[in-house]
């Protein structure tokens, strides 16, 4: 059923119960104000919910009584018996409304027009309305309108609210009602069906009636039938034959079992009754074939009625006299389906709930840690019963205090639509996974954050229709909110089809607000600069609108978020829009903590925040694959997969004396590498323990200025630990840098000035004993090939790799595959060219200066360096490449022009491809260039603005955003830089390119791939400097 | 023990005799009216928790509760416990928040005549005159009773000791 309904059933349900018994208070006290005004506002609500959920019938009802209760309140009418008896009698009516809503979620149709009249008439001038005393609907005399029928009964004519009662009583054909009502309500068209034949509806009745008398007065019959009334009986007959003779024979056995209600009815009395029935058929004018095959109908239920009786037997034969069991009993089997659906409950009560099974939860740890060291396995079974119920038990309780999502968001799209409106913007707010569930604690604490974040996408993301016509767009905007589960969390994503955020116009408002300077901005990435919209008091808007700039941002939702245990994260591209995501935790109470220890105490962290674990030795003991801990001026990091990683000794943030005892006594570190919003630092533990669930319970009032702390816990053992909160030690691991974002640029600032030196490369062994070496960025993939499955063709060696073709090239002349079993092999891989580059052995990865001391003239090498200690090989890529395939180098000119001498010219490279800029790196340092490679034109023009400078600059001509030819022209509007070459290098080298690269300012143009003739342009372009000069 | 029902107002009542429980606290005798007492315990194991304020000895598990335990020796100015000696815990109560008082030992519960009750001469130590509802006068001794919602107030005075 529909939740709103389902939801607005109950609360009407409890609410028209409250106000039966105000009510029968008011009548009593008709001057009590209070409760005239309870009621008339539970009248209120009633119709009003009516009203918005579209139930014309409850509606007016509801209205008509609410106008009578309305001139109580104001004192226009006195109260009096006999209006209070028609209000009550209106909300008999609502009830009953209620109830056929409930059981087909459609107001069932009906006439309350007789009704409403009598309230309007009270409400009128009440007089008239004396004049009719007592009209309750149920009783026998007058016109009874009934509700589903929405007609007067016909005499004789059994209500269909009792057939149904008798039929939901039924044991065997379950809710026949439905299906019954065709049948026995409207007359059907089932052409020439015995129903027709009989003679209708009329002569049924005319029968049912005379039956009725007939076996009343039998001597025989006549005590079966003595419990119901004449009418009640009569009805029976009726429903009885319409069911029959409209062959519906689920309906008749169910009826069938109604008809005797007295112990004792056997074959006999049935076919005495039989003859009855006959008779009257006959007596009706109905032909004796027909009434034989009515007769012959009721043998078909003779079963029914026999069986029925023989129940009755036995716990109906003490109560033989009771007037309608069958009602009864119908109504109480009505009654849980209303009141099994929802209850109300208080949130109190649920968190008492839930506080009692985390504390279940607990014990039932303890227990657990407390059996696990005893052999003695008599407490194995139960516990392990207990455990499990205890989960499940968890995990309803949980779930009694879940609520989807969209609880959340409703408010939502009343705020877009009211900004769309304000800021004369088209926006549609679309909603994915509503329903997800979250705990309503977590719900509670991340409405804010995300009404504040859709005001962002609507005011700052989304751009103006015209100005989104203008950029191509479709005039309307489009704010998604998504939500979903991933393992233990949830995740919301936030997403428009903005404008995106603009680093350059960001980068303008940090350095206004001197959050960093020009510089440090330059060496960021885009993605670094946009982060910083989660800086305090960040707003783009130019403008402050009402809705948002109000010095309230980012920083905000940030810090909310982080409060329970989330992540927020953001990618965003100008133009195309931005993805906010957040990342929470399901529930706060209980959660996964990694218990750890630090001086002799042990602390818990939270799970979510904890990346991963690294055990690292002391630097004496270890190993070169070891992690260890190093010092820069005392700041202690860790190498971790080429990155550095800041480190905080836990110790040291709990105020305890830095151990060098510990440190030194087993050697090894533990490393807890956590994440706090973007920044990743490690936490130095003495030990790391295993993870366990724990309540986190809230610390004492005094504690709660101590940031680091998050809550404690009492484990399984009983013992009370604290739980450590990961942003308070980041942000006293920053030391005084409040902001984690801060420490982040830092780092990365550490981490480049770290790298920019260093080059990862692989080195390995091929043909001779010397090791060569190769920058590890350019290998795509390392691969053993199985030496069977290398195959020659064209003269050329290749394997069948990843479904394609690829060429495979020995790293030395004098090298030769192995024999059998696998063949190590480099794989490069350039745009749609792979190849494979056999080597004997790969021997290590290491990071080091890639000092290229001697340039080699020998093919495939680019010189000579000093790589681990030992001098190697420094091979060309390029080489290979062009062996493997000739189109790659079609161009390609082995001139022995060698390379012209010169002194350290610094030399500006700007190309997009990775391979390019690693490639193109080493090859001009080896001619002897001071090289700065760039990964887009944009960075080129941001070093050039900040005052660096090349004497020469090599770009590439295809790139995003900016291509080769812009940046050519934007270098050539700048005076100050007129003195720079520029050598166009690409792949796109017919004549009008060249000559298209020579309009934009370029000085050469060489085609890509073409070392030597690039050497040859760049001493060139420097001699004609020279020359200039 | 048995449960107590905490009388929501512990101030003395002007007639009549008020029941104490009195603690030791390096030589001194201290009382604790009765009913504030929630608990009397044993020494515990007590967790420690760095960078708390100094006379926060730690939190205890009482019973499934995380109950914070106050060094009432250090609250009060007084030297700390000899190595090797166990304290043992009053458990009382403050804005429904438990607290454990460490202190040396219990001792035993007095019921005190009122006309014995007097107000803190006014050259008493300002910490203990801070904590003190006022002292009895004992026979043997003078009996300073401890003012345990004033001891807990951390919000108002959370700098004190």
């Amino acid at each position: 059923m529909d939740d709103l309904l389902n939801e607005f059933l109950t609360e009407t349900g409890e609410s028209i119960d409250v106000v039966d018994v105000e009510l029968v208070k008011l009548e009593q006290d008709p001057n009590n104000k209070e409760v005239l005004d309870n009621i008339f506002r539970l009248v209120h609500t009633i119709k009003g919910t009516c009203g918005f959920l579209g139930l014309p019938r409850l509606e007016s009802v509801a209205h008509a009584s609410e106008n009578v209760l309305g001139k109580f309140r104001d004192g226009e009418l006195q109260v009096s018996e006999n209006a209070v008896t028609v209000i009550l009698e209106s909300l008999d009516r609502i009830k009953e409304i209620l109830a056929g809503l409930e059981a087909t979620e459609e107001e069932p149709d009906g006439d309350d027009s007789e009704l409403i009249g009598r309230l309007d008439a009270i409400a009128e001038g009440g007089e008239a309305a004396a004049a009719e005393p007592d009209p309750e609907p149920d009783t026998v005399d007058g016109e009874i309108i009934d509700t589903t029928l929405g007609r007067a009964l016909k005499p004789g004519e059994v209500s269909l609210e009792e057939l149904e009662a008798a039929f939901a009583n039924a044991p065997g054909p379950g809710d026949s009602a439905e299906a019954e009502e065709p049948a026995a309500a409207a007359p059907s068209s089932d052409d020439a069906s015995l129903f027709d034949r009989v003679g209708g509806e009329d002569t049924i009745a005319v029968a049912a009636h005379l039956i009725s008398q007939r076996v009343e007065n039998d001597d025989k019959l006549g005590k079966f039938f003595e419990g119901a009334s004449a009418d009640q009986r009569k009805g029976k007959f009726m429903g009885l034959m319409l069911a029959m003779f409209k062959d519906d024979m689920d309906a008749a056995d169910a009826v069938g079992r109604q008809l005797v209600t007295v112990a004792g009815f056997g074959e006999a009395q049935f076919d005495t009754m039989l003859e009855t029935v006959k008779a009257v058929l006959v007596e009706c004018h109905v032909d004796a074939d027909t009434a034989d095959e009515a007769v012959m109908m009721f043998e078909l239920v003779r079963e029914a009625v026999i069986n029925a009786s023989k129940e009755v037997a036995q716990p109906k034969a003490a109560a033989g006299g009771r007037a309608k069991p069958g009602d009864q009993q119908a109504a109480a089997s009505k009654e849980p389906r209303k009141s099994t659906q929802s209850i109300r409950v208080n949130v109190d009560l649920l968190e008492d709930l839930m506080n009692m099974v985390s504390e279940l939860v607990l014990t039932r740890n303890q227990l657990l840690q407390i059996t696990r060291n005893m052999d003695n396995s008599e407490l194995g079974v139960p516990l392990q019963r207990l455990s499990q119920c205890t989960t499940e038990q968890q995990e309803n309780v949980m779930k009694t205090r879940m609520q989807p999502i969209g609880n959340a968001w409703a408010k939502l799209p009343r705020i877009v639509r009211d900004l769309t409106v304000e800021l004369d913007k088209k926006i549609e707010l679309e909603m994915l996974g509503a329903d997800t569930e979250l705990d309503r604690q977590v719900l509670e604490l991340i409405k804010d954050p995300l009404t504040h974040m859709v005001r962002n996408s609507a005011d700052h993301g989304i751009e103006s229709p015209a100005e989104r016509i203008a950029a191509g767009k479709p005039e309307m905007g489009t704010i998604i909110l998504n939500a979903f589960h991933e393992g233990g969390h949830i995740i919301i994503e936030i997403k428009d089809d903005g404008r995106g955020i603009n680093p350059d116009k960001l980068s303008k408002k940090i350095i206004e607000k001197g959050l960093a300077t020009e510089g440090e901005l330059a060496s960021m990435s885009e993605a670094q600069i946009q982060k910083f919209i989660f800086h305090p008091g960040f707003s783009t808007a130019e403008q402050v609108t009402s809705v948002s700039g109000r010095g309230v941002g980012m920083d905000v939702v940030r810090s909310n978020i982080e409060k329970i245990g989330g992540t927020i994260d953001m990618v965003s591209t100008v133009g195309k829009g931005s993805n906010f995501s957040i990342k929470i935790p399901l529930t706060l109470a209980i959660v996964a903590g990694l218990i750890v220890k630090a001086q002799e105490e042990r602390y818990a962290i939270p799970q979510i925040s904890v990346l991963e674990l690294v055990r690292a030795t002391s630097a004496e003991k270890a190993g070169d694959s070891d992690h260890k801990i190093e010092m820069i001026n005392d700041t202690p990091v860790l190498r971790l997969r080429n990155r550095l990683l800041p480190l905080v000794y836990l110790n040291e943030v709990l105020g305890f004396e830095k151990s060098e005892g510990s440190e030194e006594n087993d050697g090894d570190d533990f490393i807890v590498v956590s994440q706090v919003g973007a920044f990743t630092f490690g936490i130095v533990v003495d030990q790391v323990f295993d993870t366990e669930e724990i309540v986190v319970k809230p610390v004492a009032p005094i504690l709660k200025d101590l940031d680091i702390y998050s809550g404690n816990t009492i484990l399984g053992d009983g013992s009370v630990i604290m739980i450590l909160d990961p942003n308070g030690i980041a942000a006293l691991a920053s030391q005084g840098v409040s902001d984690a974002a801060d420490e982040e640029e830092d780092q990365e600032m550490v981490r480049r000035a770290a790298s920019s030196d260093k080059e990862s490369m692989l080195v390995f062994r091929a043909g001779q004993d010397h090791p060569r070496a190769v920058p590890l960025s350019l290998v795509a993939r390392l691969e053993e090939i199985d030496i069977g499955s290398v195959e020659t063709s064209d003269g050329r060696l290749m394997v069948q790799y990843r479904g394609a073709l690829m060429p495979l090239v020995l790293a030395d002349p004098d090298m030769s595959l192995r024999e059998s079993g696998n063949q190590p092999v480099l794989v490069f891989t350039d745009r749609q060219f792979t190849m494979g580059l056999a080597v004997d052995e790969i021997l290590d990865i290491v990071e080091d200066e890639m000092d290229i001391k001697l340039a080699s003239d020998k093919p495939g090498v680019i010189g000579s360096a000093v790589i681990n200690e030992k001098a190697s090989e420094v091979i060309d890529v390029t080489y290979f490449l062009g062996l493997a395939f000739p189109d790659w180098l079609a161009s390609k000119d082995l001139s022995e022009e060698s390379t012209v001498s010169r002194s350290a010219e610094r030399v500006l490279v700007v190309d997009d491809s990775d391979f390019f800029r690693n490639m193109l790196k080493p090859i001009l340092t080896v001619a002897g260039y001071n090289v700065t490679a760039v990964n887009n034109a944009q960075a080129a023009l941001d070093l050039l603005e900040d005052g660096e400078s090349f004497e020469l600059a090599i770009s590439d001509i295809e790139m995003p955003d900016m291509s080769g030819y812009e940046f050519a022209q934007a270098v050539r509007a700048n005076d100050d830089w007129s003195g720079m070459r520029l050598v166009a290098l690409s792949a796109l080298s017919s004549e009008r390119d060249i000559n298209r690269g020579f309009e934009a300012g370029f000085d050469d143009y060489v085609a890509k791939f073409d070392k030597d003739t690039l050497l040859r342009s760049l001493a060139q372009q420097f001699k004609i400097k020279g020359d200039a000069a | 023990m048995n449960d107590i029902v905490v009388r929501d107002d512990l101030s003395l009542v002007a007639t009549g005799t008020q029941d104490f429980v009195t603690v030791m606290l390096d030589g001194q005798t201290v009382g604790i009216p009765v009913l504030a007492v929630h608990d009397v315990l044993n020494a515990q194991q007590i967790t420690m928790i760095p960078r708390a304020p100094d006379w926060v000895a730690g939190v205890l598990n009482l019973r499934g509760r995380i109950v914070t335990a106050i060094d009432l020796r250090r609250r009060l100015g007084l030297p700390p416990l000899e190595e090797g000696q166990s304290s043992m815990s009053v458990v009382v109560e403050h804005n429904e928040e438990p607290y454990s008082l460490q202190i040396d030992k219990v001792g035993e519960v007095l019921s005190l005549d009122d006309a014995d009750f007097e107000k803190n001469p006014v050259t008493l130590d300002p910490r203990w005159r801070e904590v003190s509802m006022g002292i009895y006068r004992l026979k043997e001794q003078l009996l300073p009773i401890l003012d345990v919602d004033r001891l807990l107030a951390f919000e108002s005075n959370g700098k004190a000791a």
